[in-house]
């Protein structure tokens, strides 16, 4: 049995548009995808093409409009413990020192105060934070702080780490040594990882598959394997193996064709902003409003 | 070293506090150059002499203290009913919100000089309206600033809170509340500001103790030294009022990053 598995998955946006009229947006248009125990799949995507949507649902923050997900066969009804979350940026709390914002999740499943601390340190320095257990969010940098929040979410021990772009926000050699971070906690813990990106660079470097995903409204359009072994992504030159350029070539060609879908959709969307303008919205008005005086 | 940090120090507070003594020196000169009548306006020297008197006498003490307990009273009723409101109309219920908000608007607008006579008509002229009057005037910012504070909690927190299972209690106390607590402390520090403007108020309509009752009285009584002892004691305490408030604020607050502004 897969850990997680999406059956036609969907998800549909309400916006209000003023008054009780809401504007659909399909966010997810029928997602299909199994992640096998211990697996790190990665989703890349156009921008707004819904993968941090699918994160949400995965995580039972949201519930799909139509469709399951089932982690280890039971579908999701809700948030649980057994799937962690890092964040973007800036999620953690501002005013708990490091160690405590570690010790967050902690608090309710784990009454005993020592026995927390002492987990959340050992976390920290599993992440490289050991000594800045007494610093506030805001005295680190920007690394350091996803640092802690890998930690937060490692805390709690879960089957799956959910990252929904964990590494966007950071200069790229940060980026690079977290990554590398990253998939050896994961590949130790025996963690099962979904990673959302929009670098190929960074789902090929991490993933042991990558899925595709379409424009809105999105769908999984491939996943591929990545041939590259442990051995290899542990090497500084693992992105000139021929492995990774292959990978990260079919990548991007798929990906290109999505993004310039986007691109197309926006051209479209401007063009109808434009030929909704007020200047034709008061015409349309005027229009109207002599048609009702004419059948006076 | 170290004696030459003392003296850029020294420089420091010599430049901050120069207008200060200018001020205080040209007021002090201007009645002995026969530039403005000490009879109206006398000079600091003399004002300190009185405060020093009063404060000899008691009289002083004894103004301040029944000054201060207005206040305070207010102030704790519109702590108790401002914050816990603020927290349910910002936390809990929307369509409560978007039902009181204007008129909560409209009511935290009307000004409170206006009401006063409404307050006393409706609880005397004794302590109560007071402490009414000022509770009143407190409300307002706190509440305002609960709410918003509340309803601008960036919703990662939230998310946070709700993806480690956090029970809707545990997710207002460990999340909500102090994400909100800047903005609801800047509420308190306007309400500690706003109660002491309103009490000199009320003390001037009508009381027979506080340091508003002693502005008029002596007013009355032409008694223009003793009159101005109680202006500068009533500002003083202002300044102290909200060193208070600004230290319990860093003390609260003190994971905040200090940002010069």
């Amino acid at each position: 049995m897969a850990k997680i598995e999406s059956v036609n998955v969907k998800k549909i946006f309400k916006i209000k548009k003023g008054g009780n009229q809401y504007d659909e947006l399909p966010a997810l248009g029928g997602v299909d995808l199994k992640i096998e125990q211990g697996e790190f799949m990665v989703i890349v995507g156009p921008s707004g093409c819904g993968k941090s949507t699918f994160l949400d649902l995965v995580s039972g923050l949201t519930l799909p409009d139509s469709g399951t997900i089932t982690i280890d066969g039971k579908p999701v009804t809700g948030p649980g413990l057994d799937r962690a979350i890092v964040f973007q940026q800036n999620a953690l709390f501002p005013w708990r020192t490091t160690l405590e914002n570690v010790e967050f999740g902690l608090e309710s499943t784990n009454p005993d105060r020592d026995n927390r601390r002492e987990i959340a340190l050992d976390y920290l320095s599993l992440v490289g934070l050991s000594g800045y257990h007494n610093h506030y969010p805001h005295q680190l940098s920007g690394g350091m702080k996803q640092r802690v929040s890998i930690a937060r979410a490692l805390a709690l021990n879960p089957d799956i780490m959910l990252m929904d772009e964990p590494l966007a926000a950071l200069d790229a050699q940060t980026r690079e040594f977290l990554q590398r971070d990253i998939l050896r906690i994961s590949k130790e813990s025996h963690k099962t990882v979904l990673f959302i990106t929009h670098s190929i660079d960074e789902a090929v470097f991490l993933g042991d598959k990558v899925a595709v995903m379409s424009a809105r409204p999105g769908v999984i359009k491939e996943i591929l394997d990545i041939p590259l072994t442990a051995e290899q992504r542990a090497e500084d030159d693992v992105v000139a193996t021929k492995e990774f350029v292959q990978s990260r070539l079919i990548l991007w060609k798929l990906l290109k064709e999505e993004v310039v879908k986007v691109q197309e959709s926006q051209i479209r969307f401007q063009n109808q902003a434009v030929a909704q303008s007020p200047a034709r919205g008061i015409g349309n008005g005027l229009i109207n409003a002599v048609r009702v005086l004419t059948k006076i | 070293m170290e004696s030459k940090e003392f003296i850029k120090k020294l420089k420091a507070y010599a430049l901050k506090s120069s207008a200060i003594v200018a001020f205080i020196l040209l007021w002090e000169a201007a009645p002995h150059l026969g530039l403005i009548d000490p009879i109206f306006i006398p000079p600091p020297s003399i004002i300190a002499a009185k405060i020093y008197q009063l404060l000899l006498s008691g009289e002083l003490l004894v103004h301040t203290v029944a000054s201060l307990e207005r206040v305070f009273l207010g102030f704790i009723i519109a702590l108790a009913v401002a914050l816990p409101l603020g927290f349910l109309i910002g936390g809990w219920f929307k369509t409560f919100e978007t039902a009181v908000d204007p008129l909560l608007q409209i009511l935290g607008q009307a000004n409170p000089f206006t009401l006063f006579p409404v307050f006393m008509a409706l609880l005397g002229i004794g302590e109560l309206s007071k402490i009414g009057i000022i509770y009143w005037v407190c409300q307002w910012p706190v509440l305002f600033n609960t709410v918003s504070g509340i309803k601008s909690v960036d919703p990662v927190y939230i998310k946070v809170g709700r993806s480690m299972g956090l029970t809707k209690f545990n997710l207002f106390k460990k999340v909500l509340l102090p994400a909100a607590l800047p903005a609801v402390f800047t509420g308190i520090r306007m309400s500690a500001v706003f109660a002491f403007f309103m009490l000199i108020g009320a003390e001037m309509i009508g009381a027979h103790s506080g340091l508003g009752f002693l502005i008029i009285q002596s007013e009355a009584v032409f008694n223009m030294p003793k009159m101005y002892a109680a202006i500068v004691s009533v500002a003083l305490l202002g300044i102290a009022i909200n060193y208070v408030m600004l230290k319990l604020e860093r003390r609260a607050m003190s994971w905040k990053e200090d940002v010069a502004v």
